[in-house]
């Protein structure tokens, strides 16, 4: 197959934009022709700028946590891993412009890269793992819709082949046994695992070797097929843990042994003779065990060789091995290091878009949140040497900070109680996502609403008398009556349930009407506003005198979806696709029982700042709260 | 092309991307249905309801003794259908008539299966993978 030279990203981009856009015709140009023209720009302006920061640079570390050499062009690479010889590694890169993602393998020593695959848009390959003669990369791949496990020589030459065509979707490869008999794969689906292993001789007919209500991905077998190494959450929180393997004895009591203990990522690399294996702690570091199995079994206290760079998602929801691997000797690491996360600052703007003053210090922060009374915010902090997400509140006279919550769970959206006292957020935890809340003196935690296993839900408001907590889940507009002390014996009132999608219900200051997202019309989210009947949480199809449902929005708002205290005002978002930019845009709703919106009118736009799900505009409609990018690093 | 509801939050960009975990499948399919035991069913449609998270609907037909028996399936959304010109009318044509559904049988054993595939009348194919397969 062909191979290919590294370009410099600037002159990639800048190509991508040339065969994007149109080169002038002689002719007249019609509007349609512009309107396309513009559209192929914003879109190469979009490539560009995805590409420009979020390339990334394969990094070669030594076990000190020392950089060896950088190799290969920036690009948009995940899920490396170093062949068994040490003198390549496989990686999906990701193609913008075409909607791609295909395997690669790129050369250590020269940093030239061969393309393996040439999937279509939207069949992307994912997972590789390195046969342990080096010759061949195993990897799945969704192909004419059908998703299958796939192997490809690693010099690039002949076809892709299907080695088993799965019966389901989602599989992940994680490890191609030494001996070379079995491709390990799981299935995570919606809260349930499957540890699969792939026989490649015989009739290729998967062995289930163990399946979990607790998640279990990212299983890796020990080099002598004894063991199988893997991240879980069966104790609430992401361990590594080792378990005995044995798929010709599928019955034989289950052995197994918790190795981390201070949280751990995953995946697990054993080293080539069996007596040491390797992880990614929850705080970044990268872990080294000693194995030892004579007289008996034994792993050794977890040892830090060293920490990746801060750039390396470690959040909650980081996917195990996604940038990073161990080599089989155990003396390399490879990454493909992310540019350095952008920091925030909290930055209030008044109705025309003017500064009124920055809220604390620059920080990997988001989702602010105005109190009821507008006199603090509460929002996201990332601490990115933890790895975790929690929220805070800052008393917006005092300046002074609360920590809400603190754990490693993640936590979303957060969301006051209409009388100030509370904090509810969105959390998934193992199978379920569920709303939660504190005191906002940062109290104890207590459980709101738990969702259907395996289902997600977006938090979105109270109703102003605080007896039911609003969200949508599957496209569904949904309610939860907070009554009772049992909150898993609560059931949520489908507010609506239709042919379309809808979502994010927010119920006006005085609890007469809902306002969402619906794409019910033109096949594109708009906001709606309708009669609502705040007492038991139902839309009001006919109420004499109050309009039935209004459209609020003609340019399809991408967020926001705040009231006003008064109600005569409604907020939201929009942006032109590719663009950075984003419109505070207002709609004004008339007086009296039949509400009626305004055009809409662009009060002010920004850039580079990141908005959120949250009530980030201050009740009497005055201040706007955004979380604006700091510059590159 | 459809737009559907995450990308109605997709301006909301780098912090809501960076914290949001909102999963868009309703609940856990697997555990529902077993993707290895696929059963084919040839019968008349008889009850749809093409509403999210997911469609539903029914089939009439009879057991190898002869007994009248219905089944039920779950479909994808109907977003999922709409980005392959697949509408409710097409399955509202069927209504009363002859269809094939292959489907992953619930765990539990009942006549309750998730599309994999339906064959319309006039032989058109309606395909629910990969989502369900």
């Amino acid at each position: 197959m062909k191979r290919y030279i590294a370009i410099p990203l600037t002159a990639a981009a800048l190509a991508a934009a040339l065969m994007i856009l149109p080169w002038p015709s002689h002719g007249q140009e019609s509007d349609a022709d512009k309107a396309k023209a513009a559209k192929a720009a914003a879109k190469a302006k979009n490539i560009a700028r995805a590409i420009q920061e979020n390339a990334r640079q394969l990094t070669l570390f030594d076990r000190q946590g020392k950089v060896v050499k950088t190799f290969g062009d920036r690009a948009l690479y995940n899920q490396p891993s170093i062949s068994p010889d040490l003198t390549r590694v496989a990686v999906i890169r990701q193609d913008l412009e075409n909607e791609t993602a295909d395997l690669w393998v790129i050369d250590i020593g020269t940093g030239a890269g061969t393309k393996l695959t040439r999937s279509k848009s939207r069949e992307p390959a994912r997972s590789p793992v390195w046969a342990p003669d080096s010759a061949w990369v195993a990897f799945a791949a969704l192909r004419d819709s059908y998703d299958g496990i796939y192997r490809a020589k690693a010099d690039g030459s002949g076809a892709e082949e299907l080695l088993y065509k799965l019966p389901g979707a989602g599989a992940v490869p994680t490890d191609w046994s030494l001996d070379g008999k079995f491709i390990n794969y799981y299935v995570s689906q919606l809260g349930d695992s499957i540890l699969y292993a792939l026989p490649l001789e015989g009739d290729r007919t998967p062995v289930v070797v163990t399946r979990s209500k607790s998640e279990i991905v990212a299983a890796r077998l020990s080099p002598d097929s004894r063991f199988l190494g893997y991240r879980s959450n069966e104790t609430g929180r992401n361990e590594v843990w080792v378990r005995a393997f044995d798929p010709a004895n599928p019955s034989a009591p289950e052995r197994k042994w918790q190795i981390s203990d201070q949280g751990g990522l995953g995946m697990v690399w054993w080293r080539r003779d069996g007596r040491e294996l390797y992880y990614f702690a929850a705080d970044r570091g990268i872990m080294a065990v000693s194995v030892s199995t004579s007289p008996t079994l034994e792993f050794g206290k977890p040892k830090l060789l060293f920490k990746a760079p801060n750039s390396i998602p470690n959040g909650p929801n980081a996917a195990p091995g996604n940038l990073g691997s161990v080599s089989r000797d155990g003396e390399h690491v490879v990454f493909s290091l992310p540019p350095a996360p952008r920091l925030q600052q909290l930055t209030m703007f008044d109705r025309t878009g003017k500064v009124v003053r920055t809220i604390g210090q620059p920080a990997l922060i988001g989702q602010p949140a105005f109190s009821p009374d507008g006199k603090k915010l509460a929002f996201v902090r990332n601490n990115i040497e933890a790895g975790n997400a929690n929220i805070w509140t800052v008393d917006l006279e005092t300046g002074n900070e609360t920590q809400i919550t603190n754990d490693s769970f993640p936590h979303n959206v957060p969301t006051w109680s209409p009388d100030g006292k509370h904090i509810a957020y969105q959390s998934n935890r193992g199978t379920y996502t569920s709303i939660y809340w504190r005191s906002s003196d940062g109290g104890a935690e207590e459980m709101l609403f738990r969702y259907t296993p395996g289902a997600g839900l977006q938090l979105s408001d109270f109703t102003p008398d605080g007896k039911y907590v609003m969200f949508d889940g599957g496209a569904i507009l949904m309610a939860a009556p907070l009554t009772g002390s049992d909150p898993l014996t609560r059931k949520a009132v489908e507010v609506s349930r239709e042919e379309y999608e809808v979502g994010f219900p927010r119920v006006s200051p005085d609890g007469r009407y809902l306002s969402y997202g619906s794409n019910e019309v033109k096949d594109r989210i708009e906001m709606f506003i309708r009669p609502f009947n705040m007492a038991t949480a139902t839309l009001a199809e006919e109420v004499p005198g109050r309009a039935s449902k209004v459209q609020a929005t003609k340019d399809g708002p991408g967020g926001g979806n705040v009231w006003r205290s008064d109600g005569k005002e409604v907020f939201y978002l929009r942006s032109e696709p590719g663009s950075d930019e984003v419109e505070v845009k207002s709609v004004e709703l008339s007086a009296g029982p039949a509400i009626q919106p305004s055009e809409a009118k662009v009060l002010f736009k920004l850039r580079d700042a990141g908005g959120a799900n949250t009530k980030f505009i201050s009740p009497d409609g005055q201040r706007f709260v955004f979380a604006v990018r700091e510059p590159a690093r | 092309m459809t737009r559907t509801l995450p990308a109605y939050f997709a301006l909301a960009t780098l912090l809501v991307l960076t914290f949001s975990t909102t999963a868009p499948a309703h609940h856990n399919m697997s555990a529902n249905f077993d993707f290895n035991d696929r059963v084919t069913v040839s019968g008349t449609l008889s009850k749809i309801d093409w509403r999210n998270p997911h469609i539903e609907f029914m089939v009439d037909t009879k057991s190898a003794s002869g007994d009248a028996e219905t089944w039920k399936y779950e479909g994808p959304a109907p977003s999922f259908f709409r980005e392959r010109n697949v509408g409710k009318a097409d399955f509202e044509g069927a209504l009363g008539k002859q269809v094939t559904v292959e489907a992953s049988r619930a765990r539990d054993g009942s006549r309750w299966g998730l599309l994999r595939q339906i064959t319309l009348p006039g032989d058109k194919l309606v395909s629910a993978c990969p989502q369900n397969c």
